[in-house]
């Protein structure tokens, strides 16, 4: 029998703990999952199981007892490591086939008509059969995720260990990946440990291990833990004292409250956890832009855009409208060429077809583009911070770029500091910050100087959900208060719902655009956006 | 060990250094180096701008002027009047580098047997280049001292030192050495840049998380560089003798062998480099700095190894350059071959080199996330 049971793990790194005395077991068949923040400890524990990683403590699998990558080397040839980020075990510019070739190679497994028919089946699960001549580096992202699982697969471990394999992947492609665990546990018995950022996959598992600050705190069943928080948790009113957060569905308090109760989500633990550690959430405020010019209802309107790259149409005659005081979502699949229309919104990528006008000026050329670059906000899917300067650094440059005066971009720095929530992080090196802090304070740097449009490419991937909900509410005060127009893409449709309206592009095509409640009418049998998107990209060709 | 798994980690290699193109690199950059330093780096001066002012107008002083003429070394104007503030003015515009005063009255002076000065300026402002032209006057005015059969000395201090005659081709001082040079450098970056690469883009996972054997891995990673680099070695001879024309007078078995067991070190110091480095841009750079200021300053290029002493011999002999290019310069000028003991030693010294570097890289890298 297969069992997992890891005993007293501690995993230091460079003198910092960063999981201790974690302990926890799995047996065959099941979903094991990983939650908690960034940072918190989930990726080190992987990697110590995996046998990658020097620990203290004891890790036994298989019967077999290891407390070192050395001694963990002859089980190696049993466990599968899919490490985080998004194709990273992936060679650019070998093909699908040569990866599933070198992968049968270096697990030494022989060649003959079983492992070809097991390869070709993991082709089919994957969805990649018609890509197998295309080099990796040229897969959209939730296809690399599926290739990399499948390498994993490939000499049929037993023990499974993902790190977030499905952080920055839409919807789609999230579910094929689930797909292929179901149907590998079934079929293989194969004991899956895998760490997500997405609460409705936790779900799914068949127990959950809640991470904090470098411990496990809590473990059990996505029901029998949320059962543990089910008295803390209310419909949304106001806050009145620090042992309580308020978010836009959820009021969480420690002390009971008249409200009503209402049912949690697997989100809740955090924020009762932050609550019970009494970490200081500060609410985020939005003061009124400096700035009085007046914003006009349509600052950008798209009409027949196109780019193409060589043959492919990465965005195809593409129509929109972007209004003042509205959040809209760009949504679609890894590749579906949402990063490419906003690059050519932004002039980084030239227009091949079509009109764009911003702010009432119709744009032919860079020229026109020169004097608007001051009402627009950034902010891309890596942050673009200089990571050996301090947030205060960063910040005074980005404000010199903007050609604002010292001392009014000091004034503001402060003010977005403490509105923000980074005011004790000044001082620091970008890599010191939590990825949350990172988030708020490179948006800070784009609203330097108060942009009238904001574009976000995926700016929560990867960011735990109370930084998440803290974003939004920084969005939806931006909105209220300033009345700019923000476009965000993103990959979480839990987060689809906050926006005021949609815009669904599949394969460079727009094939959406209304707003939300609209579509939830439209759509009166789902359950969340997630299902509607869904019910978008199955639909072949319609359009 | 299994060679399957070697087979496929190299075959792999290979693709990727062909389709990233890498490939150019390894084949442009050492005949980009040898040809480079083969013409660039110049010990001796041609064409020397010189500017005689003859106020003698003998015999004599039209014989040293002709003499001057006929030398490749200078490129003379024989004036008869001109004043000397005049002719060092030239010398500051930098339109003259050698300014030849004869004084009036040289021939009488001369047959009298008279101590005569004949004036020489030169440009200084490159002083490795000034001492040679300073040493080509010196020869000429020697030269034609003896065939006057006059004390040299009587007429101008002389460096008894002649370069001029004997004066050796710049090529078979420098090219061989390069190839040291070379081989030091180029395979060193290749295998770093192929472990560090995977470090870098997260690869090195697959390495961690499956059965391969830390010496699968090295051989697998060190030997796609190894072979490519072994072509380099025969380019690079042929650049050496037909493109530079220096002579091959001992044995091409040595060299081959030498050079081989010179990529071994290369590569172990690339291994060492991978180790440490974690990106590769520092791989490249830390590889640059490690080889190439040791390879150039000991290669006996700029100053044979037997006039250094103190420290700087000492560190000559700690490094593996001094060894390798001692072999080179026999194999091609001097053709001693592996008769010579020296060469044998050398020879030992090298293995012993290159064993050292492989199995210390490979016992300090882990087959684990640092």
């Amino acid at each position: 029998m297969a069992d997992l049971e890891v005993r007293n793990v501690t995993v230091v790194h460079r003198k910092t703990v960063a999981i201790k005395n974690a302990s926890l077991g799995a047996s065959e068949s099941e979903i094991v999952g990983f939650i908690g923040a960034d940072g918190a400890g989930k990726s080190s524990l992987m990697h110590a199981i995996a046998g990658v990683r020097r620990f203290e403590g004891e890790i036994s699998f298989d019967g077999v007892v290891f407390g070192s990558p050395k001694e963990a080397e002859k089980l190696k040839p049993s466990i599968g490591l899919m490490p985080q980020g998004i194709g990273l075990v992936l060679y650019k510019n070998l093909t699908v086939s040569e990866h599933l070739s070198f992968f049968s190679k270096i697990r030494n497994l022989k060649e003959n008509s079983t492992l070809d028919a097991y390869r070709h089946r993991l082709l089919k699960m994957a969805g990649l059969e018609r890509f197998t001549e295309r080099q990796a580096g040229k897969l959209s992202g939730g296809m690399m995720q599926k290739l990399s699982l499948i390498c994993t697969l490939i000499h049929r471990p037993k023990l499974l260990i993902l790190d977030e394999p499905t952080t920055g992947v839409d919807p789609l492609s999230r579910r094929e990946l689930w797909e292929i665990l179901e149907e590998i546990r079934e079929n293989e018995g194969t004991i899956i440990l895998m760490s997500t950022a997405y609460m409705q996959e936790a779900e799914k598992m068949d127990r959950v291990y809640l991470f904090d600050s470098g411990s496990i705190i809590a473990s059990g069943t996505a029901d029998e833990l949320k059962k543990t928080v089910k008295k803390y948790v209310y419909s949304p009113v106001p806050c009145e004292s620090k042992r309580c957060i308020c978010t836009d569905r959820y009021t969480y308090s420690l002390d009971s409250l008249k409200a009503q109760h209402k049912k949690p989500t697997l989100e809740a633990l955090f924020f009762v956890n932050a609550l019970r550690r009494n970490v200081e959430i500060p609410p985020i405020k939005v003061s009124i832009r400096e700035s009085t010019e007046p914003i006009a209802p349509v600052v950008m309107e798209a009409k027949g855009l196109t780019k193409r790259f060589g043959s492919f149409v990465a965005n195809d005659h593409i129509d929109m409208e972007l209004r003042s005081a509205e959040i809209l979502g760009l949504l679609g699949a890894n590749g579906a060429g949402k990063t490419t229309f906003i690059k050519m919104l932004l002039g980084l990528y030239p227009i091949d077809e079509g009109e764009l006008t911003l702010f009432g000026k119709p744009i032919k050329s860079a020229k026109d583009r020169r004097s608007l670059k001051t009402r627009i906000g950034y902010v891309s899917q890596r942050f673009s911070l200089y990571k050996d300067m301090t947030v205060r650094e960063n910040l005074l440059y980005f404000a010199n770029m903007h050609n604002i005066d010292t001392q009014k971009a000091s004034r503001r720095m402060e003010r977005y500091a403490h509105e923000l929530g980074f005011e004790s992080y000044m001082d620091s090196f970008p890599k010191e910050l939590p990825l949350g802090i990172n988030q708020r304070f490179s948006i800070a740097a784009a609203l330097l100087h108060e942009p009238v449009v904001l574009f976000l490419d995926e700016p929560t991937s990867g960011v735990d959900a109370i930084a998440r909900s803290q974003f939004w509410q920084m969005l939806r005060l931006l909105k209220k208060r300033w009345g700019i127009a923000i476009l965000i893409t993103t990959h979480y449709m839990s987060e689809a719902e906050y926006c005021d309206r949609i815009v669904l592009l599949k394969e460079g095509k727009k094939i959406v655009d209304d707003k939300v409640e609209n579509l939830h009418k439209k759509h009166p049998k789902a359950e969340n956006f997630e299902d509607i998107f869904l019910h978008y990209y199955e639909r072949n060709n319609e359009f | 060990m299994n060679f399957d798994v070697i087979r496929a980690y190299m075959s792999k290699e290979f693709k990727e250094l062909l389709r990233s193109r890498l490939i150019l690199i390894v084949y442009i950059l050492p005949t980009m180096i040898i040809i480079l330093f083969g013409y660039g780096i110049r010990m001796e001066v041609t064409n020397a701008r010189t500017l005689i002012i003859d106020n003698d107008n003998s015999k004599i002083s039209r014989d040293l002027a002709e003499r001057f003429h006929h030398s490749k070394y200078f490129d003379t104007v024989t004036v008869n009047a001109m004043s000397e503030s005049e002719a060092l003015n030239r010398i500051k515009q930098a339109k003259t580098d050698i300014l030849v005063i004869i004084p009036a009255s040289f021939e009488k002076r001369l047959l009298h047997r008279q101590k005569s000065e004949i004036g020489v300026f030169i440009d200084g402002a490159f002083p490795v280049r000034a001492s040679t032209m300073e040493n080509y006057v010196k020869g000429v005015i020697y030269n034609m001292a003896k065939s006057l059969h006059i004390q040299p000395k009587s007429l101008i201090t002389i460096n008894n030192r002649n370069l001029f005659n004997q004066a050796m081709r710049d090529e078979d001082a420098i090219v061989p050495g390069l190839i040291g040079l070379i081989l030091l450098v180029a395979p060193a970056i290749l295998s770093a840049l192929l472990i560090v690469k995977e470090k870098e883009e997260g690869t090195i996972f697959n390495f961690f998380s499956s059965p391969i054997k830390k010496s699968e891995f090295i051989i697998a990673k060190l030997l796609p560089p190894l072979i490519l680099h072994s072509v380099n070695i025969f380019i690079l001879f042929l650049w050496a003798t037909w493109l530079f024309e220096v002579p091959f007078r001992g044995s091409f078995l040595l060299y081959w062998i030498a050079a081989q067991i010179y990529i071994l070190i290369s590569l172990g110091v690339g291994l060492l480099v991978s180790i440490i480095a974690s990106t590769q841009i520092v791989a490249i750079v830390l590889t640059i700095i490690i080889t190439i200021i040791p390879g150039f300053l000991y290669s006996g290029m700029l100053m044979p190894i037997s006039s250094m002493s103190g420290e700087s011999k000492i560190e000559a002999h700690i490094y593996p350059v001094m060894y390798f290019n001692h072999i080179v310069y026999d194999t091609f000028l001097i053709g001693q071959g592996l008769d010579s003991p020296k060469n044998q030693l050398y020879l030992t010294i090298l293995l012993f080199y290159a064993l050292f570097l492989i199995f210390l890289g490979a016992w300090l890298m882990k087959k684990e996330i640092s």
